[in-house]
């Protein structure tokens, strides 16, 4: 029996195509992946992986509101870098003002920038890989696993405030780039952590981001997630994490930039007592595509997660947040709450917001909720009547939409700082205001 | 006596449903008018219009304020030239604050003035001193707008944007609905401590409670889209003892 060729999401990309090209790019970065990073046996088994996973079909709930369709053009193969002062000046004008108290780390297109760096001793590149098992939810994890050409690998011991910065510029010769991050916090050990994304390899290359973190048992762990490309940029990021029993992890997600992004996240909360609060925030524009695929999964007793994401779509723009928390049988006396709202700012703009939730034990308490709408009229109308202009009035309303989730930097050096890149991207000089 | 407000044969739909069916109304400065009228009368219609409430189709008639065209001023421009509308049923905005939207509000009204913007210090102690007029609790300018508020609450919140902003035509749309007697009395002397000869006050109201606090210098019975009926404060009393039918069993 002859298999029947499956729908391939990505247009005219075929999976045969697809495969192609994937064997196609190991032949033309076989040299730059280093076994340091990853040992050849992970690489394989991730490309077969990969392989055989092929590329999401049309009715893929998990992928379905992704946009993919450049997967049939752009680079999935890593190039040689360019040398390191050509890579620093290209990137200097993208860095942003230097965190107080932060040790920073600089990558460019993968590849750490020592000149931009600061001495990390917590980088130990000689540790064991952090490669944690992936579903075809995380699929594009495996072409990381199989391409990264460099890591951030970390173990924190202690206390550490780290800003890992993972740049992208593009080169004379189109190319995929693979930056990731490995970090293992150790018991009771206390992690502060930014990591942002910016620049673009262009609209014919691909940023592949895999991120893994494992919070140690009684760790602590801020993390923000900047993700804040160029407007060309196409960005697929896997990111996982794991609590150990009585590791609380507070997450916070921007995503305003790019022209595509997908982010697969899965949290696993396998220690009891385990704590994850996670707040997101979206906001883009013209025809950009901002997909979130979030899996938290409570697997032992006593765990928490609370998840707050917002977004706002303007003119032709799509935002879509699944969120799927299942709490396994062994996760009683737990807790899980989740709140998704989505502002829609043009008629042609589209959120979708799927919250999920499934249960397999008693004695949980849970709540979740989606809404999705446009600026309230009467909240609107009550603005102007007090003499604010349309414009000042929508950018308030739009700062106060925000607001919940954006509580949840609570960093107060971190909070200002990503308050100021919103505003910058709502346009507002309201928000501005406010936060004089 | 300078006329402030007038209205001329004003007629409004919303849909398709004729809601003001040709109201006149001089209000002159420094008088206080009540609109009375039983419910779905169309007083809060009108309150709507004066302010620029999107849905409502003036389909005849004229809105003059201080010699000229109201009604061709967007919501924002009507209140920075000095209409004030106090809401019945004021919004909460979760995460606007207070103190941010007064002053706001505040900035936009004296740049229409050609005044520079209030400094952050002369703006908090003019705020704080209204807020002790009205006994609001200093904690609330750094809530967000009417979060959690009672409808009380929300009331006086309404009274103290109205002494914060000094506007030249304060409409208040029931703002004496849900009140106990003490924030009646609160609201009332708020409203008092606003009388002034180059000001108008318009209150729209259901019942002839408040106007024995606030004295109106005129009273006027809308129903059905018009004004029956237009009188002194007697009027007013003289419906609290008779009701409405009467006046609406005349007209028909």
């Amino acid at each position: 029996m002859s298999a029947v060729p499956r729908p391939p999401i990505p247009g005219s990309l075929s999976n045969a195509a697809y495969e192609q090209r994937l064997r196609d790019a190991v032949m033309d970065s076989a040299t730059l992946l280093n076994a340091k990073v990853l040992p050849v046996s992970i690489r394989s088994a991730a490309l077969n992986k990969a392989l055989a996973a092929g590329l999401p079909q049309l009715r893929d709930d998990l992928w379905r509101y992704a946009d993919l369709k450049y997967l049939g053009s752009a680079a999935l193969a890593p190039i040689a870098a360019a040398a390191d002062d050509v890579l620093t000046h290209a990137v200097s004008a993208l860095l942003p003002p230097r965190l107080a108290g932060y040790t920073r780390l600089v990558f460019v297109n993968g590849r750490p920038l020592p000149a931009l760096s600061d001495d990390c001793a917590q980088l130990t590149a000689a540790a064991k890989p952090l490669v944690p098992d992936r579903t075809k939810h995380e699929r594009f994890g495996w072409l990381n696993d199989a391409f990264a050409t460099d890591v951030a690998r970390l173990t924190v011991s202690e206390s550490l405030q780290l800003e890992i910065i993972f740049a992208a510029v593009a080169g004379a010769t189109r190319q995929a780039v693979y930056p990731r991050l490995e970090i293992a916090v150790a018991e009771q050990a206390n992690l502060t952590l930014v990591e942002r994304h910016l620049g673009s390899v262009g609209a014919d290359g691909l940023i592949n981001v895999a991120v893994q973190v494992h919070a140690g048992a009684g760790s602590q762990v801020r993390h923000l997630r900047w993700q804040q490309l160029a407007d060309d940029a196409q960005f697929l990021d896997t990111t996982q994490i794991a609590l150990d029993r009585d590791a609380s992890y507070r997450l916070a997600m921007l995503q305003l930039g790019a022209r595509s992004a997908r982010t697969s996240f899965r949290a696993s909360l396998y220690g009891a007592g385990a704590e994850l609060a996670l707040h997101g925030v979206s906001v883009t524009g013209g025809k950009h595509v901002l997909d979130h695929s979030l899996l938290v999964d409570h697997l032992a007793t006593n765990t928490t997660s609370t998840q707050v994401f917002r977004a706002i779509a303007r003119e032709q723009a799509r935002i879509a947040c699944r969120s799927r928390v299942e709490v396994s049988k062994q996760a009683g006396g737990s807790r899980a709450d989740q709140s998704l709202k989505g502002l829609v700012d043009s008629a042609r703009a589209e959120i979708d917001l799927r919250p999920q939730l499934e249960i397999h034990t008693d004695a949980v308490r849970a709540s979740h909720g989606a809404t999705t709408g446009a600026l309230d009229d009467n909240m609107r109308f009550y603005l102007l009547s007090r003499g604010l202009d349309p414009d000042t009035a929508r950018g308030l309303l739009e700062w106060a939409f925000l607001e919940d989730a954006i509580r949840g930097i609570d960093v107060p050096q971190l909070r200002s700082a990503a308050e100021l890149a919103l505003a910058a991207t709502l346009g507002s000089s309201v928000a501005r205001q406010v936060l004089q | 006596m300078s006329t402030l407000l007038s209205i001329r044969d004003l007629h409004v739909k919303v849909g398709d449903r004729e809601v003001l069916r040709g109201i006149n109304l001089d209000v002159p400065a420094g008088q206080v008018h009540a609109i009375m009228g039983p419910n779905g009368s169309g007083k809060s219609s009108l309150s709507h219009v004066l302010a620029g409430k999107p849905g409502y189709a003036v389909t005849a008639g004229s809105v003059s304020y201080l010699g000229n065209d109201l009604l061709v001023l967007p919501p924002e421009e009507r209140a920075r030239a000095g209409v004030f509308l106090g809401f019945q049923y004021p919004v909460e905005i979760p995460g606007v604050n207070n103190a941010y939207l007064l002053r706001a509000a505040l900035n936009a009204a004296r740049r229409q003035r050609g005044q520079s913007e209030i400094d952050a210090f002369d703006f908090l102690n003019i705020v704080k001193e209204r807020m002790a007029l009205m006994k609001m609790d200093e904690a609330f300018l750094s809530r967000g707008m009417n979060e959690g508020f009672s409808g009380g609450e929300k009331k006086r919140n309404e009274i103290l944007q109205m002494l914060v902003l000094e506007p030249k035509l304060a409409i208040l749309d029931e703002t004496d609905s849900g009140l106990d007697i003490d924030a009646l009395k609160l609201v009332a002397a708020g409203i008092n401590t606003l009388r002034a000869p180059e000001r108008a006050i318009v209150l729209v109201t259901h019942y002839q409670r408040l106007l024995d606090h606030v004295a109106p210098d005129q009273v006027h019975v809308l129903a059905r889209g018009r004004i029956l009926r237009s009188g002194g404060p007697e009027l007013a009393r003289e419906l609290e003892q008779r009701g409405y039918d009467w006046l609406l069993e005349e007209a028909a």
